[in-house]
């Protein structure tokens, strides 16, 4: 269109203008099913490399870098190929640090925008791996939305899914009331009919005549001396049952469950992250206590994770002010009963969740078991002494061996003895 | 009217019954205790303390340690047996930043032997694993969480020594942070030889 007005020195940058359209418009146009097979497409393009990409990616990359635009320790990847060229993203991918030192405007500038925190350099990949690297990066960010709206449905229908079995529990409640009440109902309605027939249809005493009966033989029951005489009984017993057990219940703290001074959960730390009991409380293995975790502990993970939360801006307030959290002792035994934690963990190989229950799953720590006398003995009566590979048991097990058939019990090595615990 | 006592006292009764059988135990309180001066330790104890300490700091029965304390305790000092056998009291005097140093001269005295790295994968499992995965991928269920945990068997991790793995775990780095006041030095260098086989990638 533009050639009727050609000339000269105008040609060539009224060309290079309409070719940029046309080349914008082209790429409009091929964009659209591009768009929509994008993953196709780049399967098409290049599968085998993006494939290498992803596992490249992964093995090297992930640990600092997201593939969406998302600040992980380092940038996000997405849109790096547009930032920079490729000859420039292997030279730093390959040694960052030297161009730094040699002065890069960008590399300076990313350098200290991410406060100074160097990039591990990687000079056994070559271009290939590291082009393969952003060709899985740009595909994935082409293919991401699609994949969002894919994974969007499947996630609200589990959310829906997901209301739990408390849910059925009162639904089942509630139906039971029901029935209940129904038959209760129905009861009444026979009794009403069959006091009618037997009255010979006479409606009007009926009903008052079914009242009066029932308050008479109620009279009947209460004035029965022997019937009187055994609810009296029975009340009197189930009394004294009660102040027994309140009497035994003196000092046993069982079902004890503190509010703590942060809202820490088990639950969510050892359930959900399965981090190892041992990990926080170091002392099960070594020694008589178990340990409460001083706040460096918890540090090592929310010295980066939920940072901003409340809860654990308890335990930020705590270290800057140099003032220990003041947890609530859950377990505890009483000062005359020695107990030593490396001796049943270590030794023993107890699992923690014998005495201290489903710790795992447990929001607020509670004591779970009764930590009686009678606890400990049964436990010291039932189970085998863990002798395999331990040579100090050795002369023990020969010698229980050559007076007994059954296995070597905690009570054979003295667990039943007084001094053991009381001294 | 007599009767009407009875059905009194009964009903007394029976809300007295509901209500002990029903206020159950609170769970916030601990209960009665029948001698509390027989529960009570009258020794200072660091994990149970019933009332604030009149001369300690902060009003708290523990203490730390004078600075510069080197626990000794549950230290073994000699590893290895026959002619390999060594002397080693682990203590070693190296700074946070000097992690090239301790690459260069930290040797591990712990014998690599089958006992010694099934305890390096027992105490692997019990400290590391949750951020850097089973097979040290950094796959770990907090490592997802927490972002930036290394593979150790790729290229940029794969040839660490021991003398800088030990000084990882003691110091941290980068993102992770030291756990020395959880792993003793022996049970560090048993780590050491667990990770160096994940190194190899197996």
């Amino acid at each position: 269109m533009n050639i009727p007005f050609r000339e000269g020195s105008k040609f060539f940058p009224t060309l290079k203008c309409s070719s940029r359209l046309i080349a914008f418009a082209l790429t409009l146009v091929l964009s659209l099913p591009y768009v929509v097979s994008a993953q196709e497409a780049a399967a098409d393009a290049g599968g085998a490399d993006i494939a290498h990409g992803e596992t490249v990616f992964k093995n090297n990359c992930a640990q600092c870098h997201a593939i969406t635009d998302e600040r992980v320790v380092g940038p996000g990847l997405k849109g790096a190929t547009d930032r920079n060229n490729m000859d420039w993203l292997i030279k730093w991918v390959k040694n960052s640090q030297a161009m730094i030192a040699a002065g890069d405007p960008y590399a300076v500038k990313i350098y200290n925008e991410y406060s100074k925190a160097q990039m591990t350099s990687f000079p056994g990949l070559s271009p290939e791996d590291i082009k393969a690297i952003f060709a899985y990066v740009d595909n994935a960010a082409t293919a991401a939305p699609a994949e969002a709206a894919a994974g969007a449905a499947p996630a609200a229908g589990g959310a829906a899914a997901s209301s739990g079995p408390s849910d059925m529990f009162m639904v089942v409640l509630v139906a039971l009331v029901i029935v209940m009440l129904l038959v209760l109902g129905v009861l009444l309605v026979i009794v009403t009919i069959l006091s009618k027939a037997v009255n010979g249809g006479d409606s009007s005493a009926s009903e008052g005549d079914f009242m009066g009966r029932l308050t008479k033989s109620l009279k009947g029951v209460v004035s029965d001396p022997a019937i009187r005489s055994a609810v009296i009984w029975v009340f009197a017993l189930l009394a004294l049952k009660a102040t027994v057990d309140g009497a035994f219940g003196v000092g046993v703290q069982q079902g004890y469950a503190p509010k703590q001074p942060i809202a820490f959960s088990h639950k969510l730390h050892a359930g959900e992250y399965k981090i190892d009991c041992n990990y926080c409380h170091t002392g099960a293995n070594r020694g008589q206590s178990a340990h409460i975790p001083s706040a460096n502990i918890c540090m090592n993970c929310h010295g980066v994770i939920k940072k901003e939360s409340p809860e654990i801006q308890k335990i930020y307030t705590s270290i800057e002010n140099d003032q220990p959290i003041e947890w609530v002792r859950v377990h505890n035994l009483p000062d005359f009963a020695y107990f030593n934690h490396s001796q049943h963990v270590n030794v023993a190989g107890v699992e923690c969740q014998t005495c201290h229950g489903e710790i795992e799953k447990m929001e607020v720590v509670q004591q779970r078991s009764s930590l009686t006398m009678g606890w400990c003995i049964d436990c010291h009566r039932k189970t085998d002494v863990n002798t395999k590979g331990n040579e100090y048991y050795d002369n023990l097990v020969q010698l229980h061996a050559s007076e007994s058939q059954e296995a070597l019990k905690v009570e054979d090595i003295g667990g039943l003895e007084c001094s053991k615990c009381h001294y | 009217m007599k009767l009407g006592n009875l059905y009194k006292l009964i009903g007394a009764s029976l809300i007295m019954m509901v209500f002990v059988a029903g206020c159950g135990k609170d769970p916030q309180s601990p209960g009665k205790e029948y001698a509390p001066n027989m529960y009570v330790s009258v020794g200072y104890e660091p994990f149970r303390q019933v009332e604030a300490n009149p001369i300690n700091p902060m009003g708290i029965s523990m203490r730390l340690p004078v600075a510069g304390t080197v626990a000794r305790r549950n230290y073994n000092t000699e590893f290895g047996t026959g002619d390999s056998a060594r002397v080693d009291l682990m203590v070693y005097n190296l700074h946070a930043d000097s992690i090239d140093v301790a690459a260069r001269i930290l040797k591990n005295p712990i014998p690599l032997n089958e006992k010694s790295l099934a305890e390096g994968k027992v105490l692997y499992d019990r400290y590391c694993q949750h951020c850097h995965g089973a097979t040290g991928a950094g796959d770990g269920k907090v490592g997802d969480m927490y972002k930036g945990i290394p593979n150790y068997a790729s290229d940029a991790y794969k040839n660490m020594n021991e003398g800088h793995i030990f000084h990882v775990i003691t110091f941290g780095k980068a993102r992770m942070w030291p756990h020395a006041s959880q792993v003793t030095p022996e049970e560090r260098w048993k780590i050491v030889h667990y990770v160096q086989k994940l190194q190899k990638g197996s």
